[in-house]
């Protein structure tokens, strides 16, 4: 079988772009090893967390970008940017949507006490938004590793405390558990009932971010009600849940629109002809299984994803051998602080492409007639000391998938 | 990742990254179980070689394989899990119950010979209390129930109608207790041009590896793929319907158990949907479906995951008019195979299994289709709803005389 | 800063004490002097200016000489290990696991001196097994397969932060006082005689005054930072060792060259982990020590010859540790000077009676080292007093080492005393902690840190400290300031040991964790 577009990684950007694709009606297959950053990290959408605060993102955007023609949003435009957003945003009708809270970026408040500027901000979290301290209760679950309600209101400035509830004392509870206990109504009975007891004259209650797979809303909502209270979550240590509702949401849309969906095995080559890119090897020992295609897009994500790779000197892309945008000596990869100062220079290094996400060759002619680059993997972008990992991911998965399907 | 090191289980390359404790399905339901990241390349910093084993709880593993396929880092936990298994059985020994459960095909076949006794002892009450007591067999879980005369039976007062050779792997269950599977397989075989060939064969050995029985599984492995080898040899492409043996062929004997030649076995055997799905790229599964108006989910069962096909069926049955196909957002039935059996693992079973329920109940469907004849069980009885394998609907829906 | 035990300094601003012996420095000699002292009921107050074991002492390969490794060039040292051997494992069988010890020979070394390795050893009483290939590789997979032979010694591992934590709480349980965080800033002298030291708490600033007729000096690299105050003088050469941390046990063994002493030989199996190294790198400033990156690869490449893995492992982290070396002549090389240690009575040295300074040694002589000063103290008070420390065993000597034990119990639910686990790649749960908690006299994170295993296996505490400082916030021992600023801390302080280790597989996690903390957190 044939396929319109491959899609190689299944990230937030493969995703995309496979969406991308089958909604416009191309055979698709995406394959990937792993889920990428999406279920450990992903809570709000990360655009430019960068911009200086309040900024309306329409109008700082779009100057940021002028200040920085090689990023990858140079490439699209805050045009583009947001028309690739609002695709992202079909997949979430409400009552579990994503959307900005006012013009700009709005900080959110994280496990570790610290908040993160996010633009489109989920629906469970819209309650964080304006958070007033003196009214807000962080509540987390006795014997769950993963939140200290308390460290992290002591960063807040407000009140923590951790539930007791006797049905998941003394053992291990993983936020996977917990998120499913949740979806169940007679523990969410006994959840609010301890809240409610917690409560002194507080408005607001924080949450882990662990209100159920599926219909968080729904969930959020009965707590509401339950409690008094508005709700909202907090996003934790990895595993994300809301980064795996997110996951679960694509793939649904992409079995269900017939896209071939291929999670768990790594592509180990891609088949060239002359130039052009002719189909993909996936390994899973002993079978080799090399599937055709037109067109394909990359979005193997950085050395978590297998989409950059290093040995003791020198750092590659392992697929094809792209040229990376800088070839560092190892002693400046990392600066001498992890936190303080710039941030590290090994991040800078990518894949380069042309306007239309197409991969260079060292002569700076497109590698492939028919290969597009999406996410961390494309050069000349930041998105740790941006906070703008999902907004790349999406913009350029968009991006990627409509430049491949209009060639 | 070249071939090699894809096959080394190699604890190191894990980065802790808990992506695999967001898919466990074992996990999630309980706290015995410290998850993939834990019990596989975690657990393997603290396992000394010479020292014995000392973590029971690893038999919570259910043997999904879904950490497998969420992993960037290529981390094999689930060969890990099994090995550690297989070391813990070695030490440890087996219980009864798991010995018979290894030895499955052995009793099967015994039992097999005459049904109906089978089935009414089966089925009496105080032999499944006698079970439940004795072997730990849960009560509350029916037992499959034996088919009057065998696929086999059937097959061999079948004709064919001629055409091009194909082999067929049908596996032990079907076998005995759920032939019209594997004679729809035949059927839809057949419409499509094929003269089904069945090879030598016996039960895959997954029972037994699921146990932890190395040893016994090898065994099985070792008579198959000679006979398997020899069809393929002969220039048989060869198809299976029951993902779970299935993946046990085609995977597990070359890697886990590196049997000889299993890996050229490996390059013809496929899932007979998977092999469909190429003939209808290729412009040559030609048949025709007459409509079959019906809502049913369908159920991708952990094993054809772990098989990186997709989800074949899908584009097969997608071609059958107004029949509506809705998948179940779920990621594992609860039944593991044998696991659900076990009586101390029935609660964990059943409550993946109650997951995985309100997922179809929400769906609204009038059956429920799925590959593997565990989840096929495990649905059965915990909905209520009928249940099929998807190549039963396909037959079905082929007109009457189409195809060649 | 944390503000862990605020109760243990509450009382006068000025802390006035007087005692018989003061002991400048809490690592194995310090700890092992103030328990030797105490067990013969001699009053001290031991002087540390951070933690126990933040020098040298927490800083080497964890490894239980037999003495075998000097038995060729230094056999009084040899005969010393080899004692001192039988005895921690008789006092301290739970800071030990007697793996035993290979030393291999690849095709490449002399057999000569192996010859005379056994020799010497079978002279010094270290019981040294010849061993064939094929016998070794059985017991040992993971050694070089192109090995010629090997000789088997009772080498073993130590836990050198329980060794010196146990010394210093029996220490206090016979009398002694411990202080840590206290620096000394003054040696007070009249007459040329000692008569005492003032000091000063390093987190509060607190002045403290105490009045003794002797200070022993057991401050080891930094002796000479101690003498300074004195306007004296050892000359000790500092020299600097590099270490690195895999993230499994790569070995049964530990593994040495058998041939003489070099760079990256010696590979010790600890806890979970294995130690390899190390350099020898004369350095001038103790105060700024790191890990190269080549130098990294110099100890692999080394390794590697011992164990072919050590070229595809993953590693966790690096560090360093400096030791003294006492110059008896002028020699360059640092690995050439004697590692036996140096016993001075500044009386008779520098008319400076009443202080001693003992330095240089290994961590398995310590107790020997401890014992020596005693003795020369008792000589000095005219007491005669028999040291104990060989036949007294250390508290809790009864607990053996056991890492499936940990493993076996991680899978028990309920969880009681135990608690959640907070470290999942060392199996640490909250149970433990809270005992640390109670046990007092924590002042920061790093107290914590060296008194448990938590933040010591693959990811390095990326996860298990964010939860650990969940749990002393609870117990409202984060003191003031911003919660994260502890952690911002804790970040950086890892980040020292596994920037030199980045490269390969390492990126992967590298970007996990950044992903985590400059990202997910933005902190």
């Amino acid at each position: 079988m044939r396929y319109d577009l491959i899609v190689i990684g299944m990230g937030l950007s493969g995703l995309m772009s496979a969406k991308t694709a089958v909604d416009a009606g191309a055979k698709v297959l995406v394959v990937g090893k792993g889920t990428g950053g999406l279920c450990l990290f992903t809570s709000g959408i990360d655009v430019m967390g960068a911009l200086p605060a309040g900024a309306a993102m329409g109008e700082a955007l779009p100057r940021w970008i002028e200040r920085h023609p090689d990023h990858p949003y140079a490439k699209m435009g805050w045009e583009g940017v947001r028309e690739a957003l609002e695709a992202f945003a079909e997949l979430f009708p409400p009552p579990y949507g994503f959307a900005p809270e006012g013009e700009g970026n709005c900080l959110l408040p994280t496990g570790a006490g610290t908040t993160r500027p996010t633009y489109l901000v989920p629906a469970t979290m819209r309650s964080a938004c304006r958070l007033e301290k003196e009214r807000t209760l962080l509540v987390g679950f006795q014997g769950f590793r993963d939140f200290y309600a308390e460290y992290a209101a002591a960063g807040l400035k407000c009140r923590g405390e951790n539930l007791a509830i006797p049905e998941i004392a003394g053992r291990n509870n993983s936020a996977t558990s917990l998120a499913r206990l949740l979806e169940d109504l007679p523990f969410r009975e006994q959840v609010a009932a301890e809240i409610v007891r917690r409560l002194r004259g507080e408005t607001h209650v924080g949450f882990p971010a662990l209100l159920g797979f599926r219909n968080p809303m729904e969930i959020l909502k009965d707590l509401e009600d339950r409690t008094g209270t508005a709700i909202f979550e907090i996003p934790i240590l990895p595993p994300s849940v809301p980064g795996m509702r997110i996951f679960r949401r694509f793939r649904q849309h992409l079995i269900a629109r017939g896209a071939t969906f291929l999670l768990g095995s790594p592509v180990s080559r891609i088949l060239r002809n002359g130039p052009s890119c002719t189909a993909v090897e996936i390994l899973h020992p002993p079978v080799t299984q090399v599937y055709e295609a037109d067109r394909f897009v990359l979005a193997t994500g950085r050395f978590m994803g297998g989409g950059l790779c290093a040995d003791e000197e020198t750092m590659r892309e392992p697929l094809l051998g792209l040229p990376l945008s800088a070839s560092l000596p190892r002693e400046h990869w990392f600066e001498r602080s992890f936190l303080e100062g710039r941030e590290h220079a090994i991040h800078g290094v990518g894949v380069v492409t042309d306007g239309d996400l197409r991969p260079l060759d060292g002569a700076g002619r497109p590698y492939a007639a028919n290969l597009w680059i999406a996410g961390t993997l494309l050069a000349h972008q930041r998105w740790i000391d941006e906070k703008s990992r999902e907004g790349i991911e999406i913009a350029t998965g968009y991006r990627a998938a409509r430049k491949a399907l209009a060639s | 990742m070249n071939r090699e090191e894809s096959k080394i289980v190699n604890p190191d390359v894990c980065i802790r990254c808990a992506t695999c404790m967001g898919i466990c399905p074992v996990a999630r339901v309980t706290a015995s179980f410290p998850g993939p990241k834990q019990a596989g390349p975690g657990a393997e910093r603290f396992r000394k070689p010479g020292d014995p084993s000392v973590d029971e709880w690893i038999h919570l593993c259910i043997g999904c394989r879904l950490c497998d396929t969420v992993c960037s880092s290529c981390v094999n936990v689930s060969e890990m899990n099994l090995l550690a298994k297989a070391k813990y059985r070695d030490e440890h020994g087996m219980p009864l119950r798991d010995w018979m459960f290894a030895h499955n095909s052995f009793v099967e076949k015994l039992a097999g010979r005459v049904p109906r006794l089978s089935n009414a002892v089966l089925r009496n009450p105080l032999v499944r209390r006698l079970l439940d007591r004795l072997l730990k067999i849960d009560l509350r879980r029916p037992l499959p129930v034996y088919e009057a005369t065998t696929f086999r039976q059937w097959f061999r007062t079948h004709t064919g109608r001629g055409g091009k050779p194909i082999g067929y792997f049908y596996g032990c269950y079907a076998n005995t207790h759920e032939r019209d599977v594997a004679i729809a397989a035949v059927q839809v075989l057949e419409a499509a041009g094929y003269e089904v060939v069945i090879p030598r064969q016996e039960c895959c050995g997954l029972p037994a590896l699921g146990q932890g029985d190395v040893g016994e599984a090898r065994r099985m492995a070792e008579r198959n793929v000679p006979w398997l080898l020899a069809a393929v040899r002969s220039g048989l492409e060869i198809v299976f319907t029951s993902t779970s043996c299935g993946h046990m062929l085609k995977y597990e004997y070359s890697r886990f158990l590196e049997i000889p030649d299993a890996d050229e076995v490996a390059r013809h055997l496929h899932e007979l949907f998977d092999y469909l799905r190429d003939l209808q790229g290729k412009g040559q599964f030609d048949v025709r479906f007459r409509s079959r108006p019906l809502r049913a989910a369908y159920f991708a069962p952990c094993h054809l995951r772990s098989l990186q096909i997709g989800f074949p069926s899908l584009d097969i049955l997608r071609r059958i008019p107004e029949l509506q196909i809705e998948m179940v957002d779920a990621d594992c039935c609860g039944m593991g195979g044998l696991y659900g059996f076990k009586k101390e693992k029935a609660p964990i079973a059943d409550a993946i299994g109650a997951d995985l329920t309100k997922a179809v109940e929400r769906l609204n469907v009038e059956m429920v289709l799925t590959e593997c004849e565990g989840c096929r069980m495990q649905i059965q009885r915990l909905t209520g709803l009928r249940t099929l394998h998807p190549i039963q609907i396909v037959r079905d829906a082929l007109e009457p005389g189409a195809g060649n | 800063m944390l503000r862990l035990d605020a109760r243990y300094f509450a009382g006068s601003p000025f802390v006035h004490l007087k005692t018989e012996v003061i002991i400048i420095g809490g690592g194995s000699t310090g700890t092992g002097i103030a328990r030797d002292l105490a067990l013969r009921e001699i009053p001290s107050i031991l002087l540390e200016k951070g933690d126990f074991t933040s020098g040298a002492s927490g800083r080497n390969h964890g490894l239980l000489h037999s003495g075998a490794r000097y038995v060729v060039s230094d056999r009084e040292a040899a005969r010393e290990c080899i004692t001192e051997n039988r005895i921690l494992k008789a006092i301290a069988p739970h800071c030990i696991e007697a793996t035993g010890g290979f030393f291999v020979s690849l095709p490449e070394d002399s057999l000569y001196w192996r010859d005379q390795f056994i020799r010497s050893c079978m002279d010094v009483g270290i019981e040294a097994e010849p061993l064939q290939r094929d016998d070794v590789l059985q017991r040992d997979p993971a050694i070089n397969p192109d090995l010629v032979a090997a000789v088997r010694v009772p080498d073993g591992a130590v836990d050198p932060f329980l060794l010196v934590i146990e010394n210093a709480r029996d220490a206090e349980r016979n009398g002694a006082k411990c202080l840590t965080h206290v620096e000394v800033t003054e040696l007070l002298a009249a007459g040329g005689r000692i008569r005492g030291v003032m000091a000063r708490d390093t987190i509060t600033g607190e002045p403290h005054d105490i009045e003794a007729p002797f200070v022993v000096n057991a401050t080891g690299a930094w002796a000479d930072h101690i003498l300074k105050l004195a306007g004296l003088h050892l000359g000790l050469i500092l020299s600097k060792g590099s270490m690195l941390i895999t993230n499994r046990r790569l070995c049964r063994h530990v593994i040495n060259r058998c041939r003489p002493p070099g760079d990256g030989d010696i590979i010790v199996p600890n806890e979970t982990v294995s130690i390899l190294g190390t350099t020898s790198v004369t350095i001038d400033d103790i105060g700024r020590i790191e890990v190269t990156p080549p130098e990294v690869s110099r100890l692999i490449e080394a390794a590697s010859h011992l164990i072919p893995a050590v070229k595809t492992t993953r590693f966790i982290r690096a560090y360093a540790g400096v030791r003294p070396l006492f110059q008896f002549a002028d020699a360059a090389d640092g690995r050439a000077v004697s590692r036996e240690f140096v016993l001075v009575d500044h009386g008779a040295r520098d008319g400076l009676s009443g202080l001693i300074t003992i330095t240089g040694g290994k961590l398995i002589t310590y107790r020997l080292m401890a014992e020596k000063v005693c003795d020369l103290l008792c000589g000095k008070m005219g007491v005669r007093v028999d040291c104990k420390t060989a036949v007294t065993p250390l508290p809790g000597a009864e607990r053996p080492f056991d890492l499936s034990g940990r493993l076996k119990e991680f899978g028990d639910v309920p969880l009681q005393g135990r608690g959640e686990t907070l470290c999942d790649c060392e199996l640490i749960g909250r149970g433990e902690i809270e005992g640390i908690l109670r046990q007092g006299r924590l002042r920061n994170l790093q107290d914590i840190l060296h008194r448990t295993r938590l933040a010591k296996g693959t990811c390095q505490g990326a996860f298990c400290v964010y939860r650990l400082l969940g749990v002393l916030q609870e117990q409202g021992l984060t003191g003031g300031g911003e919660p994260h600023e502890i952690l911002k801390g804790f970040l950086e302080e890892r980040w020292k040991g596994v920037r030199p280790i980045l490269g390969g597989l390492s990126l992967r996690e590298e970007e996990l964790i950044e992903s985590i903390y400059r990202g997910l957190f933005n902190l």
